[in-house]
C-alpha cells in the first residue's frame, strides 16, 4: 500500500473519530488499529497471498464510515425475501436498522446491535449482557475481534490487517450469543446491506458469534448492494465455538456489480465441537474473503465450503486457513469455483499442522471450471505439519468441462446449451447439495442458477 | 434403415476404419466382432458422432439421411442410441432428470408436448423393476458411484425409455457377471421389433447366446472382413479369429 492510503485512511479517521461509538470498538483499540496500519500499510499484490486479489479500487475509495443519521434509506421491498424459519437482523453500511428487521423467538438465542439502544432480542428473559461467556470481548464495551486470536504483530504481518481497518472505523456490530444446550438449527439471518458509493463512504460489517457449550445454531449471513453505487465493503466476522456446539454458518455474498468486497473471518472451535461453514459468492466486482479457523480443542471439527461464480471483469479471491492446534482433529476445505468471461477465481488454502495436533484428519478439494476463453482460475492447495501421524489429502484442477460428458448428454438428445448448463451446474452441486436446510438450499440454488443466466436448463432442477 | 458404404476413419493420424460397408435394416439385430483394435468401438464412435473422429472418405445414410452431417444430439433425436463402453459418471445431474430431459428432447424435435412428470416416473420404474434395479437409483447422479454391472443396466435402461430405431450398443457386455448379462440381454430382447434396429459389438460369442443375431461379421483392420449369420460366432469362439484374418490376407 502507498504511503499516501495510509495517510489517508490516518486523515480520514481523525476527521471521524469523534463519533465513532466506544461501545462498538474502544478509541483506545481503534488508534492501536490505525497504529499498525500506519507502520505496516494494507496489503498489495506483492503480498504472497494477496498476489490475486483487485487491489486498485482502494485507491479511489473514502473509508470513512457513515454517521447513523446520513444513513441512506432502505425499504423493505429493497431487501431480498427473507427464509422462512430464520428471524432476521438488518444493518445498513454497517449500522442496525431496526425498522428493518424481524425479530423472533429463537430458542434462548439472542442478537444484539452493540451500537444502538434500540438493539433487539429473540429474547429478553435472557439478556446477557455482564453474563459469563464461553468467548472473550463479548462485553459490550469491547468486542473485539482481531485482539482474541492474534496478537497486533501477528495481525500486521498477516492476512488480517483489512480487519484493522475495520476495527479503525466500524460504526455497529451484531453479537449473536446462543447460551449452553441452546438448540436452534435455523435461527437467525444477520443481513449487511450496502448502500453507499465507495467515493463517499465505506461500509464495515462487524458479526460476532459466540456460542457456548452443546448448543446448535443455525446462522445465514447474507451481504446485498441496495441502489447501483459502487460500495466498498469490509467486513468481520468473529466465531467462537465452545465444547461440543454445533454451528452451521451459512455466508452470502450477493453484492452489487460494481461493489468492492472484502472481509476477514476468524474461528476458533473447542473440543469436540463442530464448525460448518459454506460460503457462497456471486456478487462484486472485486471480492477477497480472508478466513482463519483454528481447531484448538481435541476432537474439533470445520468445514469450509466455498462456492464462486464469476462472469465478466469480476475477480473473486480467497484465502483460507485452518489450522489444527489440538488432537484428533478434522477439517475439510472444498472450493467450486466458476469463471466465465473474463473473470478470475482464485482460492489459496491452507491447512497447518501443529505439533500437539497428533491424529489430524483434513482434506482440501479444490476444483476451477474455465467458461470463458479469457477467464482465469488459480487454485492452491497448501499444507504445513509439524507432527506426523496424520492424514492429510489435498487435490487441486483447473480446466474446462469434460468433453466425455458433454458427449454422453449430447448423446442422449441433450441439446448443447443445456448440456453446458447443466455440467457447470452439477460442477457446483457437489458442495450445493451439502446444505442441509432445504428451504435455504432452494434459495442458494436460485441465486446460482441466477447468476448463471440461462436457467431453462436448470428450471426442473430448483 | 442404416447403410454404411467405403467408410474411411481416423483417429488423429491414426487411420482405423479402412473402407467398411454395411446394410442394417429395419428388424435385424447384427453382431460386429473382431480382434483388440480392429475399429468395433471407432465404427460405434463414429456413428454416433463423437468428436475426435473423422471421416475421411465414404458415406453412412440413416433413414435416407447423411447421417454424418448430423449433430450427435440429432442423431438421438432422429432416433439413435450409443450404448456406451465406458458410461460416464456425471455426479451432481440426477439420472431421472437426464431421463426425462432426454426423453423431452426428442419429443420437442417431433413437435410433442412435454410427458407428464408422474406418467413418467410410472415408466421409468416400470423399466427399471425389468433391469433388476433399485429404486435408489432414481436419486442418484447420472452413474454417479454404479459398478460397472449397474453403469452397463443404466444404459440399457434409458435405451428402454428412449426406445431408440437404431441402437448401437458398444461391448455392453464387458465386465457383467452372468446374471447381469442375462438381465441386460432380456432388455434388449424386449425392444426388438420389426421396425427397430440393434448392432451389438462385442469381444464374445457369450452374449449371442442370448440376443440371438441375425448377421454376424467379423471387422478386421478396419473393414469387415467376413460376414455370416449365429453359427460364424460359435465358429469364432471355437477357432480364434486367427483363421479368419489369414483367410482375408
Amino acid at each position: 500500500m502507498s504511503a499516501v492510503l495510509s495517510e489517508r485512511i490516518v486523515e480520514e479517521h481523525a476527521a471521524a473519530a469523534s463519533g465513532l461509538p466506544s461501545s462498538v470498538v474502544s478509541a483506545e483499540r481503534r488508534t492501536r488499529a490505525l497504529e499498525i496500519l500506519r507502520t505496516s500499510g494494507l496489503p498489495t499484490a506483492r503480498d504472497d497471498n494477496w498476489k490475486y486479489a483487485n487491489l486498485r479500487a482502494l485507491e479511489k475509495n473514502s473509508f470513512r464510515s457513515l454517521a447513523t443519521e446520513s444513513r441512506r434509506k432502505v425499504a423493505p421491498s429493497d431487501l431480498p425475501p427473507a427464509i422462512a424459519g430464520y428471524a432476521r437482523y438488518v444493518f445498513v453500511d454497517g449500522a442496525f436498522a431496526p425498522e428493518l428487521s424481524a425479530a423472533a423467538a429463537h430458542a434462548g438465542v439472542t442478537v444484539k446491535a452493540v451500537a444502538s439502544s434500540g438493539a433487539q432480542s429473540g429474547n429478553a428473559a435472557s439478556d446477557r449482557s455482564g453474563s459469563a461467556s464461553a468467548g472473550a470481548g463479548l462485553r459490550s464495551g469491547a468486542p473485539s475481534v482481531v485482539g482474541t486470536a492474534a496478537d497486533a504483530g501477528a495481525a500486521a504481518r498477516g492476512d488480517e490487517r483489512f480487519a484493522l481497518l475495520n476495527e479503525a472505523f466500524a460504526v455497529d456490530g451484531a453479537v449473536v450469543h446462543a447460551p449452553k444446550g441452546a438448540d436452534c438449527a435455523a435461527c437467525v439471518e444477520i443481513l449487511f446491506v450496502a448502500t453507499e458509493a465507495a467515493q463517499s463512504a465505506a461500509s464495515y460489517p462487524r458479526l460476532e458469534l459466540q456460542v457456548e457449550a452443546n448448543a446448535r445454531v443455525g446462522l445465514i449471513e447474507r451481504h446485498v448492494s441496495v441502489g447501483n453505487d459502487a460500495n466498498f465493503v469490509n467486513g468481520v466476522v468473529q466465531v467462537n465455538i465452545a465444547a461440543g456446539a454445533q454451528v452451521d454458518h451459512y455466508r452470502l455474498q450477493q453484492s452489487g456489480a460494481h461493489a468492492t468486497w472484502f472481509d476477514t473471518l476468524t474461528a476458533t472451535v473447542e473440543k469436540d465441537a463442530r464448525y460448518c461453514m459454506q460460503f457462497v459468492s456471486v456478487g462484486a466486482l472485486s471480492a477477497r474473503t480472508t478466513s482463519r479457523v483454528q481447531l484448538v480443542g481435541p476432537g474439533a471439527e470445520a468445514a469450509v465450503h466455498v462456492v464462486s461464480l464469476a462472469d465478466g471483469q469480476q475477480v473473486h479471491d480467497g484465502f483460507a486457513l485452518i489450522e489444527h492446534v489440538a488432537a484428533n482433529t478434522k477439517s475439510e476445505t472444498t472450493l467450486r469455483g466458476i469463471a466465465a468471461g473474463r473473470a478470475r477465481v482464485a482460492f489459496n488454502s491452507k491447512v497447518v499442522v501443529r505439533e500437539h495436533a497428533k491424529g489430524t484428519d483434513s482434506k482440501q478439494s479444490l476444483r476451477g471450471l474455465l467458461a470463458g476463453t479469457q477467464a482465469e482460475i488459480d487454485v492452491r492447495p497448501q499444507l504445513e505439519i509439524y507432527t506426523d501421524d496424520v492424514r492429510c489429502n489435498h487435490g487441486a484442477t483447473a480446466g474446462k468441462l469434460d468433453d466425455n460428458m458433454l458427449f454422453y448428454l449430447l448423446s442422449r438428445g441433450i441439446e448443447k446449451d443445456i448440456a453446458l448448463q447443466l455440467l457447470k451446474w452439477a460442477f457446483l452441486e457437489d458442495v450445493v447439495s451439502r446444505i442441509a436446510v432445504p428451504e435455504l438450499r432452494k434459495h442458494i440454488e436460485q441465486v446460482l442458477a441466477g447468476q448463471m443466466k440461462e436457467t431453462a436448463a436448470l428450471k426442473e432442477l430448483l | 434403415m442404416l447403410k454404411i458404404e467405403n467408410l474411411y476413419a481416423s483417429v488423429g493420424d491414426k487411420k482405423v476404419l479402412n473402407g467398411l460397408s454395411l446394410e442394417v435394416k429395419a428388424g435385424e439385430v447384427h453382431a460386429i466382432m473382431g480382434p483388440n483394435g480392429s475399429g468395433k468401438s471407432t465404427l460405434a464412435s463414429v456413428l454416433a458422432g463423437r468428436p475426435g473422429y473423422t471421416v475421411d472418405k465414404g458415406t453412412v445414410t440413416y433413414e435416407g439421411k447423411d447421417l454424418l452431417g448430423l449433430e450427435p444430439q440429432d442423431r438421438a433425436h432422429e432416433g439413435i442410441f450409443l450404448g456406451f463402453q465406458y458410461p460416464v459418471e456425471i455426479p451432481g445431474v440426477n439420472n431421472v432428470y437426464l431421463l426425462k430431459a432426454a426423453v423431452n428432447a426428442a419429443r420437442k424435435h417431433k413437435g410433442l408436448p412435454e410427458v407428464d412428470a408422474f406418467d413418467f416416473l410410472g415408466l421409468v420404474r416400470e423399466k427399471m423393476k425389468l433391469m433388476k434395479m433399485d429404486e435408489s437409483f432414481l436419486s442418484r447422479g447420472v452413474n454417479e458411484g454404479f459398478s460397472g454391472g449397474e453403469k452397463k443396466r443404466n444404459e440399457i435402461l434409458q435405451m428402454l425409455v428412449l426406445e431408440p430405431k437404431l441402437a448401437i450398443l458398444d461391448e455392453t457386455d464387458s465386465g457383467l457377471d452372468i446374471d447381469a448379462l442375462k438381465i441386460v440381454a432380456a432388455g434388449v430382447n424386449s425392444l426388438r421389433s420389426a421396425e427397430r434396429a440393434v448392432v451389438l459389438v462385442t469381444h464374445y460369442q457369450r452374449l449371442l447366446d442370448y440376443i440371438v443375431p441375425d448377421f454376424v461379421h467379423v471387422l478386421a483392420r478396419g473393414k469387415i472382413v467376413r460376414s455370416g449369420d449365429r453359427t460364424l460366432a460359435l465358429e469364432l469362439e471355437k477357432r480364434g479369429y486367427d483363421w479368419v484374418l489369414e483367410d482375408a490376407a
